[in-house]
């Protein structure tokens, strides 16, 4: 340490001494003082900054000295001398500090820079051109005069590190800047010695063109903007005339300079078109905007075309042309980033054509996003800020304020023409508001601009049919101009991020104003509940009151059915069950009335039970639920008829078993039990069936609609959804589904028609064990009579054998009247009929139990385990032997035979 | 031998020294760095030994202009 301090100082002390002048005449004890001084001031300077201030790096000290080189002077010798230099340098192994040595250098060197009068570097366009046109504005101001000044600015720009390292930035600064930096100085020496070569030997083998360069230049600013000059005139709107004197490098460097001409002159054209819609418009200012900036440029060009021109020396070889640092090339070289922008435009203008509204954004979109050139990307995406600003607009319109501005049908959301609703309604009338949520609008998904998602435009879409649908359907306007106020933001493309968090923002508290309007204005809930209630007979002793007192007059033809009564009858079922504690506002749509009559119906076929829903509830509830609703209520009014008469009869036969129908007949009582077994069947089977449709169909698809309308965050729409879930959940388990198509014969498939069926043979059934009942009454008076008048009779021949032998006429004729009216026709039609009745009793028995097996055979086979555990429920201790269809044939005469038998 | 091979070892450091100092001045020549051969293996040796060049060039500009105020005073004086 001590040894290298020591070194140090005497090293100081020579420098010192080396470098002090010798003043002649000056006394030996100043000049040691001054060299003290020296010295002094030597060590404390190098002493207050020891180290090195910059990482030491070779490479980069020898990297600033070629540039400077480079720099100021004209011809690469130096820069070359200089690597090579540098090279045998790096081979050398003694030094050490070789990066301090040379950055010393530098150091020293920084005073005595000169520059030589060079004009501008060529090499300053590759940096220059990597900027944009405006920097190339930008720089030309900088330097009004022509003099001193003017030199080095334009060279320190685009050579000082400022001006280098938007280089790495622009090519997405993927490469190591320094690595770039050497690999730029490197070709740029190389370039520049053959730049230099080039010139000399131009200028040795100058040929005089004709039009001379000169004149070419004065006219390029010309061709640039599209204008017609002598020397290039445009012959028509896309082509321009290069002069055929010309030789073939100059009419292919003009070739060049052409295209960003014709772009031009297309593009100025495309931009004064009209544009069909707010996104072409807005698409062809965007445009306009850029080949302003484009106009900007060839200014800037022209200027410095002027100052080449009026700075040449006519003398020289090419007129003095290479000096001047402006040619035809060096105008390629200026224009070619331009030409990259016009390019891009007219490829747009061009396929903007067939495209409109969130196409087009897509479109430029696509550029931005996904073409492989950053340059590109850099400007599409500058072009879609202005493209995509009455998007936006209309993005905003959308979701805060519900409304639709769309003049040119650009957004991805479209208002429906009702007339073409109407086209569209493929026989499914549609009620007033449900049209309003589910047709109003409609989302076209190719119109849905790449820039936002799918799901994305969904949410959208949701956003502003909902807004539209509390303003229009709900009648709450005033809620949303509040929200309108309150939360309307100002879009635009750029920050994706924040717009998502706002329109989910918007989304949650429109669907939650939604959600509330339909659960507190408009009671959707309790009206559900109440559907469920009375059209999905839920409500128990309400139906029951309502059946019993219709009973008797629904037996009448449907055409003596009048609507107070029913009504009356509705009334009297609501005042005498729990129904009457329900809010009025459910009970007043209750109402009662007559399906269409068709001949023949009695009142049961016809009697039907509506809850009346209106807009925008119906939306929920469609017409199309609520013929889902009405079909289900048919099917369970029935069953709960078929129930009624079936217990009444049972009833009947029950009490009449204590009493009428107490006989002697061994035959009769044995069709008695035969009778009653076949009604308990019914009786446990529609038994079963209600209680598997009430319980295990409706309230377990209730409880999941419960849950699913509970949920957090539900939409209309998943109400929507779930309601109509619902609904096929109960028609279809509820053995009411479709029709379904079936090896050609569709009828006898459907449970529908099955069930049917087994209620009508057990309505007539019911028909025949009455039969059976009045004729077991009117034989049981027969015998009571017979009992009698054989009492009557006997006593009668005991007290008054005289009477046998006066003349009929006087004396039987009035007692015959009396006692035979009744008695004569039992006499002679009763012992014919009970074996009819029997028969008729025994065949629909018989087919009631085959029918049954067919629907168990068909239950078993069902995929839903719910429909399986009904025919397992109905069938559990193995009565019946449930038939596949496929041998229904064989499974009827079985079913059959085995009712016989 | 290791005597020898010393010399030898040192004849060759001192003739890439001089190699050295060789290129320096030729590259001091290119940038117009204005120093003698001297001056400059002066520089070398101290920055060798840790000196931070870039004070050094600010000690080597500032006795430079030093140098030159004295003449040009002397100059005047003397004139």
């Amino acid at each position: 340490m001590s040894s290298r301090s020591q070194r140090v100082s005497s090293g100081i002390d020579s420098l010192v001494r080396r470098l002090l002048v010798e003043i002649p005449g000056e006394d030996p004890a100043s000049a040691e003082e001054r060299e003290q001084n020296a010295v002094d001031f030597v060590r404390e300077f190098l002493g207050s900054s020891r180290g090195p201030a910059i990482v030491a790096d070779v490479n980069q000290a020898s990297d600033l000295i070629k540039k400077r080189l480079i720099q100021t002077n004209a011809s690469p010798e130096k820069a070359l001398r200089f690597t090579n230099l540098y090279s045998r340098l790096l081979s050398i192994p003694v030094i050490t500090q070789k990066w301090a040595v040379l950055y010393f250098l530098y150091q020293l060197g920084d005073q005595q820079q000169k520059l030589p009068p060079i004009l501008t570097s060529p090499f300053k366009s590759p940096v220059k051109t990597g900027r944009a046109s405006r920097k190339m504005e930008s720089f030309i101001p900088q330097s009004p005069g022509y003099g001193s000044n003017r030199e080095d600015k334009p060279l320190v720009e685009a050579f000082a590190p400022d001006g280098i390292k938007t280089l790495p930035v622009r090519e997405g600064g993927q490469r190591d800047r320094k690595e770039e930096d050497q690999a730029f100085f490197k070709s740029a020496s190389i370039q520049r010695e053959g730049v230099a070569l080039k010139t000399a030997l131009l200028a040795e083998n100058y040929v005089e063109i004709d039009p001379p360069e000169t004149a070419l230049l004065r006219d390029l600013p010309f061709t640039l903007q599209g204008l017609s000059s002598t020397h290039l005139p445009f012959s028509s709107v896309s082509t321009l005339k290069l002069p055929a004197t010309l030789p073939v490098p100059i009419i292919s460097i003009l070739h060049t300079l052409a295209e960003p001409s014709l772009l031009y002159r297309g593009l100025s054209l495309f931009v004064q078109s009209p544009g069909g819609g707010l996104l072409e418009q807005s698409l062809r200012a965007a445009i306009s905007g850029e080949l302003r900036s484009y106009l900007g440029l060839v200014a800037t060009l022209e200027g410095q075309i002027r100052r080449a021109l009026s700075t040449l020396d006519e003398k020289e070889p090419r007129g003095g042309i290479g000096k001047a640092g402006v040619t035809l090339k060096r105008c390629v070289v200026w224009t070619r980033e331009a030409t990259m922008g016009l390019r891009l435009m007219s490829l747009i203008s061009e396929e903007s054509k067939s495209k409109k509204g969130g196409q087009l954004i897509s479109l430029i979109h696509g550029f931005s996003s996904s073409h492989g050139d950053p340059m590109v990307g850099a400007f599409a995406e500058r072009l879609l800020i202005h493209v995509t600003r009455s998007f936006y607009d209309m993005l905003r319109q959308w979701i805060y304020d519900g409304e639709l501005s769309d003049p040119y049908h650009e957004f991805f959301v479209s208002e429906q023409d009702p007339n073409a609703i109407k086209d569209n309604q493929d026989g499914r009338s549609r009620g007033g508001a449900s049209s309003v949520w589910e047709d109003k609008y409609k989302l076209s998904e190719d119109m849905v601009p790449s820039i936002i998602t799918q799901d994305f435009a969904q949410k959208v879409f949701l956003i502003g049919k909902s807004l539209n649908f509390i303003r229009y359907g709900c009648g709450d306007s005033q809620w949303v101009e509040e929200y309108s106020k309150a939360a309307s933001k100002e879009l635009r493309y750029g920050d994706t991020a924040t717009l998502e968090t706002w329109i989910d923002e918007a989304y949650k508290t429109t669907m939650a104003r939604l959600i509330h309007l339909m659960a507190e204005k408009f009671h959707l809930f309790e009206h559900l509940k109440a559907l469920k209630n009375y059209i999905l007979l839920g409500q128990g002793d309400f139906i029951a009151l309502l059946m019993e007192s219709l009973s008797s007059n629904l037996d009448r033809p449907a055409g003596a059915q009048y609507r107070h009564t029913l009504t009356a009858q509705l009334e009297h079922a609501i005042r005498g069950s729990n129904a009457q504690y329900d809010s009025p506002e459910v009970l007043r749509r209750l109402d009662a009335r007559m399906l269409q009559l068709s001949h023949g119906d009695i009142g049961w076929d016809c009697f039907t039970l509506e809850y009346k829903i209106d807009a925008p509830v119906d939306v929920v509830v469609t017409e199309w639920g609520n013929r889902q609703y009405l079909k289900v209520f048919n099917f369970l009014w029935r069953i709960k008829r078929v129930e009624f008469a079936l217990a009444s009869t049972w009833r009947k036969c029950m009490t009449g078993a204590r009493g009428v129908l107490q006989g002697e007949d061994k035959n009769v009582s044995q069709a008695w039990k035969l009778t009653r077994g076949v009604l308990a069947e019914m009786i446990h089977f529609i038994g079963q069936l209600q209680y598997y449709i009430l319980f295990e169909v409706i309230e377990s698809s209730w409880d999941e609609l419960q849950s699913a309308i509970h949920k957090e965050g539900c939409t209309l729409d998943d109400l929507i959804k779930a309601h109509t879930k619902y609904l096929n959940a109960i028609t279809h388990k509820g053995l009411l589904g479709a029709k379904k198509k079936h090896h050609g014969e569709n009828d006898d498939n459907t449970f529908m028609v099955q069930l049917g069926e087994i209620l009508r043979l057990m309505l007539s059934y019911r028909e025949a064990v009455d039969g059976l009942y009045s004729w077991a009454v009117s034989d049981f008076t027969r015998r009571q009579g017979a009992d009698v008048r054989n009492e009557a009779q006997g006593r009668r021949e005991d007290d008054d054998g005289l009477l046998i032998n006066t003349p009929a006429t006087t004396r039987r004729g009035p007692r015959n009247l009396l006692d035979s009216t009744p008695a004569t026709l039992p006499d002679e039609s009763i012992p014919d009929e009970f074996p009819v009745l029997q028969e008729r009793l025994q065949a629909l028995g018989g087919h009631f139990k085959s029918r049954v097996c067919l629907l168990l055979g068909d239950l078993a086979y069902q995929p839903d385990v719910d429909m399986r555990f009904l025919g397992v429920v109905m069938n559990f201790n193995d009565v019946y032997q449930p038939v596949r269809k496929k041998n229904r044939a064989t499974g009827k005469e079985q079913g059959r035979s085995s009712a016989k038998g | 031998m290791p005597e020898g091979e010393n010399k030898q070892d040192k004849q060759a450091t001192q003739a890439q020294a001089r190699q050295v100092i060789d290129v320096f001045h030729e590259i001091s020549t290119l940038l117009n760095a204005d120093l003698d051969r001297q001056t400059l293996s002066i520089c070398i040796s101290l920055i060798e030994n840790g000196v931070n060049p870039e004070a050094l060039s600010s000690v080597v500009k500032e006795l430079k202009r030093e140098g030159e105020e004295t003449i040009k005073a002397h100059q005047s004086g003397s004139h």
